[in-house]
């Protein structure tokens, strides 16, 4: 992820990353709305106090991104359980241009999987970790973090050829 | 990693994440933008602070003690309402690094753990209700001894 401190415009640098961010948080929250409120809290916390402290920028907003969905999921659980079961999931990718049958496959795929896996695969795919930063992020041994990430892979293989067998 | 499963890591990156939403923008607008202030202010401040101390030091050269002047200085002081409670302390982990088993200058093995936090420290002035906040990085170091038998 690219220095923060050497840039002036948190809009810069949020548009690059805001998105990675998001869908980061929205592995630790139950709707769009709270991981919205996740990314705000911890965003505004780095740029105004962290970004220019050594270290990995990434690391340092993954983790407090996390932090401060716990919190809120603690503060709200019970409150959001109730809207869970009423509010349909926002889509987690962009639309694709051309075969979004297969982009909304891999999404209801990628949301049945435990959220153990789910998180370590976002992790590494949309927030580029490695699984050093995975290990330490989520506080589990790193060979723990690359089982996750395999049995991620193979069971969304799984459930993607068991769609494309059943049409 | 076998062949399928590298092609559908390659495929899995070529979906973007959702857009971040203009309200989630508008939100962060909000609370970063007051922080960056228009280059004239920079300029004017000092400016301004310059001036103020001129005035303040033109006025006392020329003031001159009357009469009327209060002859005893008045000594009590009045309750300030500048007056701060800390209202909440937060600690974020940031890194942390498991060592493993190390040896000390002592010659005795321990586990050693490196943690790294940002320390914020939030206070209140009940009266004004003026907040100052204060974030400082720390480091942690955990040493357990460790026996073998």
């Amino acid at each position: 992820m690219a220095d923060a401190s050497s840039h002036d415009s948190w809009k810069e640098w949020f548009q690059l990353h805001g998105p990675k961010l998001l869908l980061c948080a929205r592995q630790w929250t139950r709707s769009l709305a709270d991981a919205e409120d996740v990314v705000q809290e911890a965003f505004v916390r780095f740029w105004r106090h962290q970004r220019g402290l050594a270290g990995e920028p990434q690391a340092l907003l993954i983790t407090s991104v996390r932090r401060a969905a716990i919190d809120l999921a603690r503060r709200n659980d019970r409150r959001q359980r109730r809207e869970e079961q009423a509010d349909e999931p926002e889509p987690f990718f962009e639309p694709l241009a051309e075969g979004d049958d297969r982009r909304q496959a891999i999404e209801s795929a990628l949301r049945r999987l435990p959220a153990e896996q789910r998180e370590v695969l976002t992790l590494r795919i949309w927030g580029e970790c490695t699984f050093d930063e995975i290990a330490r992020q989520l506080d589990i041994p790193l060979n723990t973090a690359a089982s996750r990430y395999r049995y991620a892979l193979s069971a969304l293989r799984r459930e993607l050829t068991a769609a494309d067998c059943h049409g | 990693m076998d062949e399928e499963l590298q092609q559908l890591e390659a495929e899995l990156k070529q979906l973007c994440p959702r857009t971040v939403s203009p309200d989630l923008r508008q939100r962060l607008a909000r609370e970063l933008e007051p922080l960056v202030r228009p280059r004239w202010v920079w300029t004017a401040l000092p400016i301004a602070a310059a001036l103020a101390l001129l005035l303040t030091l033109n006025r006392s050269d020329h003031e001159v003690p009357t009469a009327a002047a209060p002859a005893v200085v008045q000594t009590t002081t009045r309750p300030t309402a500048e007056v701060y409670r800390p209202v909440s302390v937060e600690n974020v982990l940031y890194a942390s690094e498991d060592e493993g088993i190390v040896t000390l200058e002592n010659g005795a093995r321990v586990h050693r753990v490196r943690e790294a936090y940002v320390d914020t420290v939030t206070w209140r002035n009940p009266q004004t209700n003026a907040s100052l906040r204060w974030s400082v990085p720390r480091e942690e170091v955990r040493v357990v001894p460790v026996y073998f038998q």
